[in-house]
């Protein structure tokens, strides 16, 4: 449904992006995680038809977004980092405008206003100006607009910023829906947790490159990634630590509490505990971290996804 | 491009403020000023001079800084976002300008015809003897003014831009143009400066129709329109290249 192929921006002097490809198939969720200033936007905003590229090519739908923008346009939906509403205009005008830009008929038009209201929660507003709406009821008004026209491509731009967790669950279970019916989406975000449950691929980019992509369980066995075991002590000494860390490699100690890295917690986690116990360790508590996109961005770029 | 101009009109009859500043403060200044100046000749002559001049050079400075303000919805549709939101549509990018040009020449005609109405119910002006005349000199001042107004928005990059620009602009006009001093009375000097300015053509367009009588045919009234109607084609051709340089430059 989507090919990119070594596709290139500058600003200036500054690589927004440096030759990235990918390809999404039909029906797919394609999540795009990276910080900010990634390259996440110039991405979306070239695939979108916003701005045009240095190189490469993109594809959507099967046509080319150099010689037929309009006919992508047609075939996208994007939901853009802003709230980009008339606040002066109720929920219904705003939805019936932005339809009509894809010229659906107005009865077919008003039909599916009707139906996208209800779904996300906002039959009985739908007539109040956009400006009484919470932040959270905004956003699902901006989704619905780009909804309107059925198209076969949504591009969702971090879609949950500073909003209710209501709203946020409300947002979630229709892009599950959305999916679900075949839709294909290219969500981006620096939330992980939205990442994992929302997109079956996952591209990580960083400095305008795509590091690393594929799905979640791709992503964990890519690399040398290690689960990390945090057991705490009542009685550690360095005495202790040094007869576990002869038996024990990759570890590191933090005050009372050891680190074990393993790449198969299963097998090791015994091995770990009964260590313990044979050199008089009192365990008070264990906590396992398994490997999630947190880790394995921080494995890839050395740095957090999002500044802590 | 209907679309988004019948957008742009629930948007402007949906707000009070822009509904009041547009139509109710032009009348109000209008009232006062004719107050003023309409009594103040010794004929019946030099008051209806002193209420065309207020009239006119009112309606003109009042029009422009309302199409300022139509200018400004451009900004914030780009500041907000909405512009972004338009371009991603299979809306042609030129047809967002012209949209908004639609717009404010339908805001223009009906905010100086409502004010030559006024003038006539409550002022006695003459406007039903010379209709045809005063229907054409209200469509190209508005062309000249709308265009304007969208010239000035296209260049600016935020939209406190437009507002320090505009006022400026606007003030200096509509003092040389003879907004607020009838041009008769100014020095020779400025008399040749007023040219530039829009108001000047607008008004001395309205003087021709209510003080000198003139004729639709009558080639002195026909140049006004003339260089209404150019003015107003060259700020648009301008704007539309200034649109694409900055107000598209949306990333």
């Amino acid at each position: 449904m989507i090919d990119v192929s070594n596709l290139k921006k500058s600003f200036d002097t500054i690589d927004a992006l440096k030759g990235i490809s990918f390809n999404i198939p039909q029906g797919e969720c394609y999540g795009l995680l990276g910080p900010n200033g990634a390259g996440k936007t110039t991405t979306i905003s070239i695939m979108s038809t916003l701005i045009e590229p240095n190189e490469g090519e993109v594809s959507i739908a099967g046509y080319d977004l150099k010689k037929n923008p309009l006919e992508c346009k047609k075939n996208i939906g994007v939901v853009t980092q802003e709230i980009a509403l008339y606040n002066e205009l109720s929920a219904y005008d705003n939805l019936l405008f932005w339809g009509g830009l894809y010229h659906i008929p107005k009865p077919e038009l008003t039909a599916r206003i009707d139906e996208i209201v209800n779904l996300l929660g906002l039959a009985d507003r739908k007539n109040d100006k956009v400006k009484t709406y919470s932040g959270g009821m905004k956003r699902r008004i901006n989704i619905a607009s780009a909804l309107l026209h059925r198209p076969k491509v949504l591009f969702m731009d971090e879609p949950t910023v500073g909003i209710d967790p209501q709203s946020r669950n409300l947002i979630f279970e229709v892009i599950e829906k959305l999916h679900n019916e075949g839709m294909t989406i290219v969500y981006t975000t620096h939330y992980m947790e939205e990442a994992e449950r929302l997109c079956d691929r996952i591209g990580i980019i960083d400095n305008g490159e795509i590091i690393a992509q594929g799905t979640l369980d791709e992503l964990k066995t890519s690399g040398s990634m290690k689960e990390t075991v945090v057991i705490s002590f009542t009685n550690l000494t360095d005495e202790r630590f040094t007869k576990i860390a002869n038996d024990w490699k990759d570890l590191q100690r933090f005050d009372d509490i050891i680190h074990f890295y393993s790449m198969n917690i299963q097998n090791d986690l015994s091995k770990m505990i009964l260590k313990c116990n044979k050199v008089g360790l009192d365990i008070i508590n264990i906590d396992i971290r398994k490997i999630n996109l947190e880790t394995i961005f921080l494995s890839l770029t050395g740095k957090q996804l999002r500044d802590k | 491009m209907i679309k988004l101009v019948k957008k742009d009109l629930k948007l402007f009859f949906g707000n009070k403020q822009d509904m009041l500043l547009t139509f109710a403060l032009p009348i109000i200044f209008i009232t006062l000023f004719s107050f003023v100046f309409g009594k103040m000749g010794n004929t019946d002559e030099d008051n209806l001079v002193g209420i065309v001049h207020v009239v006119a050079g009112t309606s003109v400075m009042m029009l422009l800084f309302s199409l300022a303000g139509i200018g400004e919805s451009l900004l914030e549709e780009k500041q907000e976002g909405v512009l972004k939101k338009l371009l991603c549509s299979p809306l042609r990018s030129n047809h967002i300008l012209y949209g908004k040009m639609v717009f404010a020449n339908i805001i223009s005609i009906a905010q100086l015809s409502i004010m030559f109405v006024y003038s006539w119910l409550v002022f006695g002006l003459d406007i039903m003897h010379h209709l045809p005349s005063l229907v054409l000199m209200i469509f190209v001042t508005a062309y000249a003014c709308s265009s304007f107004g969208i010239f000035l928005a296209s260049f600016a990059k935020s939209r406190k831009q437009v507002q320090a620009l505009s006022t400026t602009i606007i003030m200096v006009m509509s003092g040389i143009g003879g907004s607020m001093i009838p041009i008769f009375i100014m020095p020779e000097i400025m008399q040749k400066i007023a040219v530039f300015s829009v108001n000047y053509w607008g008004i001395q367009g309205f003087y021709d129709i209510f003080w000198r009588l003139l004729p639709l045919t009558d080639i002195t009234f026909l140049s006004r329109v003339v260089v209404l109607i150019g003015t107003g084609t060259l700020l648009n051709f301008i704007a539309l290249l200034m649109f694409k340089k900055n107000i598209l430059k949306i990333v």
